[in-house]
């Protein structure tokens, strides 16, 4: 293993230190408990929005905090749900009159933290509820869930529900309207390689040298089935055609398209995944209204990608549009 | 601190006491069936409440017990902490801000660890868990105070039933946590939980006070 660590067990606790350092004035961090926030959160006038799962998904969650998109993050250890008093702790810190939203992606063991979390939060009189967001269309049940997970397309949940969040919506239409983006969001994914969680120190599973997993998850669980390695173009058609047919996706729908690196793989492939997705939804008389590229939910080192649609109406496409400001891109 | 404080006290300390005193017992029930972490995880968890023992914030003794919660719950591996944790938690949350609790408020912090143990852990009597060892200890509870028993005659009472309905887990076939999958090969052995309980129960009641409390 060649990683950038000193020591594995401080491999979260530093990489927060760095994040906050790196963003003085903005961003504020608590490291009892792994909690980075926005500085000037909570505010008495906005409900606040928090995401918190395991770490190692980077930027996924602690990266896209920011005005417009999350007000704090809590995560656990590497691939671990945060301990209920992270989510007690900063749902306290994050109470606002108008309420805190917590967006939990669909694991059992960030559920039962969150559960938890929310029920001492509600027994001291703060107002907060739970969205759970689960976009997997790879497998009904996996390892650690029960009914599909929660992956990449939690990015669209956080855009759509941090933007109304900022101007002003209430919890009940938070709610509703993260609600509606995950209803309309599907992603699957595919490991070229599996990744190395820095406390292990060797891969998380064997994939040979010329297979891949389809619709692996991403803490590197088994997903629908193991293949030969196919050119891109193939991988794309099979792993879009999964996403389609689930919804499923229409002629004369308009959608945004997002090719998610899950971390070991260049941009330059993502885009080359991203050309023949695009094309053939065209062909399908899919319109691709928003792009994303890039890395937006990652599996450590995991070369792979995931390929994520969203349905969209005036409404979803008015709150992905609306600016953000996250912390990882300085310009 | 009040009286009532001091008996919470009193539970708390020997639950946790008992817990880690017991790690290897519990493993060892675990292993028959489950993957025998068990007793290691309470242990672990239970470590903790006595460690941070003396600052867990005694505002009132329903604050206490969430507080225990939040640090068994955090601390234990597993489901086993979510599950432990969630009861103190219930059992807290229910408590309130009262000083003093009555043999009633503590039935009905009972009543809502086991109906937050259902919701949490999916499951409900008869599943081969620790709930077959808390609900029927909790309805003899009830049964006792109704007929005048005092507090010593209860937990007394309670211990006994507490570690019948331990043993009759035998007969059980596991439908929840890790020892579920192995299915009918569960029966013929007692649900590590459940003995549990029964264990922590019968060492609360020989701590009790005989006299000078009520």
């Amino acid at each position: 293993m060649k990683k950038f660590v000193n020591d594995p067990k401080q491999f979260v606790p530093e990489m927060l230190e760095g994040i906050a350092l790196a963003n003085p004035g903005t961003l504020t961090y608590v490291p009892e408990y792994n909690l980075i926030m926005r500085s000037d959160a909570p505010r008495a006038d906005k409900v606040s929005i928090v995401q918190g799962s395991g770490s190692g998904h980077e930027p996924a969650h602690v990266m896209v905090v920011g005005k417009g998109m999350l007000d704090a993050a809590c995560p656990g250890d590497v691939f671990a749900a945060p301990p209920m008093d992270y989510v007690y702790e900063t749902t306290k810190r994050l109470a606002s009159d108008k309420g805190v939203l917590l967006l939990v992606n669909n694991y059992t063991g960030d559920r039962m933290a969150f559960d938890m979390g929310k029920e001492m939060a509600e027994s001291e009189g703060i107002k907060v509820e739970i969205l759970t967001i689960n976009d997997d269309v790879a497998v009904k049940d996996s390892t650690y869930t029960i009914g599909r997970r929660g992956v990449a397309g939690n990015f669209f949940v956080i855009k759509a529900v941090g933007a109304a969040a900022e101007q002003g919506a209430d919890l009940d239409e938070c709610i509703r309207i993260g609600r509606k983006v995950n209803d309309v969001t599907r992603t699957m994914g595919v490991a070229l390689t599996a990744c190395t969680p820095p406390a292990k120190g060797s891969p998380l599973f064997e994939l040979g040298a010329d297979e891949i997993e389809m619709g692996v998850g991403i803490h590197g669980e088994p997903g629908r089935e193991r293949k030969k390695l196919v050119e891109a173009d193939a991988i794309v058609d099979e792993v879009l055609d999964a996403v389609v047919t689930d919804l499923p996706y229409r002629s004369g729908d308009n959608v945004a398209l997002m090719i998610n690196g899950l971390g070991g793989t260049p941009i330059s492939e993502l885009y080359i995944l991203y050309r023949h997705a695009h094309q053939r939804l065209a062909e399908q008389g899919i319109t691709v209204k928003r792009s994303y590229v890039g890395e937006y939910c990652t599996s450590l080192d995991m070369a792979g990608a995931s390929i994520t649609l969203v349905k969209l109406d005036d409404e979803i496409e008015a709150l992905l549009a609306a600016s953000a400001e996250v912390a990882i891109r300085v310009f | 601190m009040t009286d009532t404080q001091q008996q919470v006290d009193l539970v708390v300390r020997t639950i946790a006491q008992t817990a880690v005193d017991n790690e290897t017992y519990f493993g060892d029930l675990d292993s028959v069936v489950g993957d025998g972490d068990f007793g290691y995880s309470l242990a672990r968890g239970f470590e903790k409440v006595i460690e941070g023992w003396d600052g867990i914030d005694r505002a009132n003794p329903g604050t206490f017990l969430k507080k225990v919660g939040m640090i068994v719950s955090s601390r234990i591996g597993g489901t086993s902490g979510p599950i432990w944790g969630t009861a103190f938690m219930k059992a807290g949350i229910t408590a309130g801000t009262a000083q003093m609790l009555t043999g009633e408020d503590v039935v009905a912090m009972l009543r809502a660890a086991t109906d937050g143990i259902k919701m949490r852990g999916q499951s409900d009597v008869g599943d081969k868990t620790l709930l077959d060892a808390l609900i029927p200890m909790t309805d003899r509870i009830e049964s006792e105070l109704r007929s005048g028993t005092d507090p010593s005659g209860v937990l007394a009472a309670a211990a006994v039933a507490a570690r019948e309905a331990a043993e009759a887990t035998t007969d059980m076939v596991a439908k929840r946590g890790r020892a579920s999958y192995t299915g009918e090969r569960s029966r013929g052995s007692v649900d590590a939980g459940a003995m549990a309980v029964a264990v922590i129960v019968e060492h609360v009641n020989q701590a009790w006070p005989t006299e000078g409390v009520s």
